[in-house]
């Protein structure tokens, strides 16, 4: 951890990411939310020095973007680094090279994470177990999403804090293909069972029997189909619309 | 009903809020955004029943980089309001849910417009705060986020307004113009939302690993529902 900073600074730099997205724009998307962040740092290093403060706050509202759960690590790393430079004893350069060849790996390896993989997850669990009890469906979702979000913002953070080859063995040794990977299975197995209980269920409502067979079979082409068609950027929502011009030609026949 | 819409409005902020610019605890996501609003508009069921649908229809479409996916926050809003004002005390008919689950995409796309609106302004502010910390205002960073934050809140406050009163309209007079008759035919669509739902989940899931681990679970699951239902 950094000794330079008080602990209310780091605490306080902490909280401020939350607020990453805050002013999320075009243009430097993270920029200001990301300099926000890093504020307090900036203010305990540079006090009683308004040039270098300037020169400091325009350096990190340069262009920024990165997965927002992830930003804690460069976010950490960052501080340290602004320590050595106020010490003069880094190349004020050295934060722009070193958060833009962060980001966009740590962009991928969140996008990955986050949204190919704990999001899908922890939605389909909250829906399955919504049909039993809505609050426990909210809460399965929200403990399944948060537990891994909100640890690996604080582990991030501190592993940034430490040093950027902390950061680097960090993000090296917390197995993010391997988590990504065993999440997806999770949901693919989740997501199975909702579409198996979904078919079913249409079958049943058809009578069962033999029949049910081939509700199964077309429940899975319909899956398979939907499948190909988002993987080629066809968006729900277009999928929704046919559907409801779809049904408002069977309501006015 | 007055205050229902207050309410409304300050959870939707706060939705939204989360959805983008802060905390991102999935406060947003339509399961929690329709349970509450089935709350608030008196039929929690009604609610959970379309946020579990709502939950996994929009999945496939990833926030990534710069691309905004359809807004399911306030597809939930709209089609959580909806659901409290069209279920009676048998629930909701399955004409009425799919309906109003198909009427909500409208909503998720004026919300995906409204977003890419905020942000376009944004893009002022931050501008603004670039040029203000160039003079040496330092507190500009912190002007410029709050200004970045509180549009955020009130176009989501603006929007949770507009959703939430049109899903009641819709509950309450759009969809009881339609016979029993029409909305067993509109029924007929039902069947194929869940599946979408499977499909937005396994597009995000699929690689050469999980597609046999899905399509293996769904037959046992389909498998095992039939068979107990049989036995039973």
């Amino acid at each position: 951890m950094s000794e330079g900073l008080s602990r209310d600074v780091r605490r306080s730099v902490w909280r401020r990411q939350f607020l990453l997205q805050g002013c999320w724009n075009y243009e430097g998307m993270q920029n200001v939310g990301f300099t926000y962040s890093i504020l307090p740092a900036l203010r305990q290093l540079y006090g009683g020095r308004p040039e270098e403060m300037a020169k400091a706050l325009k350096r990190h509202l340069e262009y920024f973007n990165t997965q927002p759960s992830m930003a804690g690590v460069i976010l950490g790393a960052s501080v340290r680094i602004e320590e050595r430079i106020a010490a003069r004893d880094a190349d004020p350069r050295a934060i722009g090279t070193f958060k833009v060849g962060l980001m966009g790996s740590l962009g991928a390896i969140g996008d990955a994470y986050f949204w190919g993989a704990l999001k899908p997850m922890a939605s389909v669990a909250g829906a399955i177990l919504s049909l039993v009890h809505p609050l426990l469906g909210i809460a399965a979702l929200l403990l399944l999403y948060n537990l891994s979000h909100l640890s690996i913002r604080l582990q991030g953070f501190a592993a940034g804090m430490a040093g950027e080859e902390s950061a680097v063995q960090y993000l090296k040794g917390a197995g993010f293909a391997s988590r990504t990977m065993d999440r997806k299975i999770v949901a693919a197995i989740l997501g199975g069972a909702w579409a198996g209980a979904a078919g079913s269920r249409t079958a049943i409502l058809f009578g069962g029997g033999a029949a049910s067979w081939g509700f199964f079979l077309v429940s899975v082409l319909t899956v398979h189909l939907l499948t190909v068609l988002f993987r080629k950027a066809v968006s729900p929502s277009e999928v929704l619309l046919f559907l409801l011009i779809v049904g408002t030609l069977i309501l006015l026949q | 009903m007055g205050w229902q819409f207050v309410l409304a409005a300050i959870l939707g902020a706060i939705a939204y809020l989360d959805r983008t610019a802060t905390f991102q605890l999935m406060l947003h996501r339509p399961l929690v955004v329709a349970t509450a609003m089935g709350a608030v508009f008196g039929n929690v069921s009604a609610g959970a029943q379309v946020g579990a649908v709502l939950e996994l229809l929009y999945l496939a479409r990833l926030p990534v980089g710069a691309s905004i996916p359809p807004d399911d926050t306030g597809a939930a809003l709209f089609a959580g309001a909806a659901g409290a004002a069209a279920s009676s005390s048998v629930g909701l008919d399955a004409g009425s849910f799919t309906a109003l689950l198909l009427l909500s995409v409208p909503c998720a796309e004026l919300g995906k417009v409204v977003d890419r609106l905020v942000r376009r302004v944004n893009g002022r502010i931050a501008a603004l705060t670039v040029e203000a910390v160039e003079r040496g205002d330092s507190q500009a960073v912190e002007h410029g986020l709050f200004a970045g934050l509180t549009l955020f809140a009130l176009a989501g406050m603006a929007l949770s307004l507009a959703f939430t009163g049109a899903g009641v309209a819709a509950g309450k007079f759009l969809l009881p113009r339609f016979g029993p008759e029409s909305k067993a035919d509109f029924a007929a669509l039902m069947p194929i939302l869940p599946l979408l739902g499977a499909a937005s989940v396994f597009s995000c899931s699929r690689t050469d690993r999980t597609a046999p681990v899905f399509y293996l679970t769904m037959m046992m699951v389909f498998a095992a529902i039939l068979f107990f239902r049989w036995a039973g």
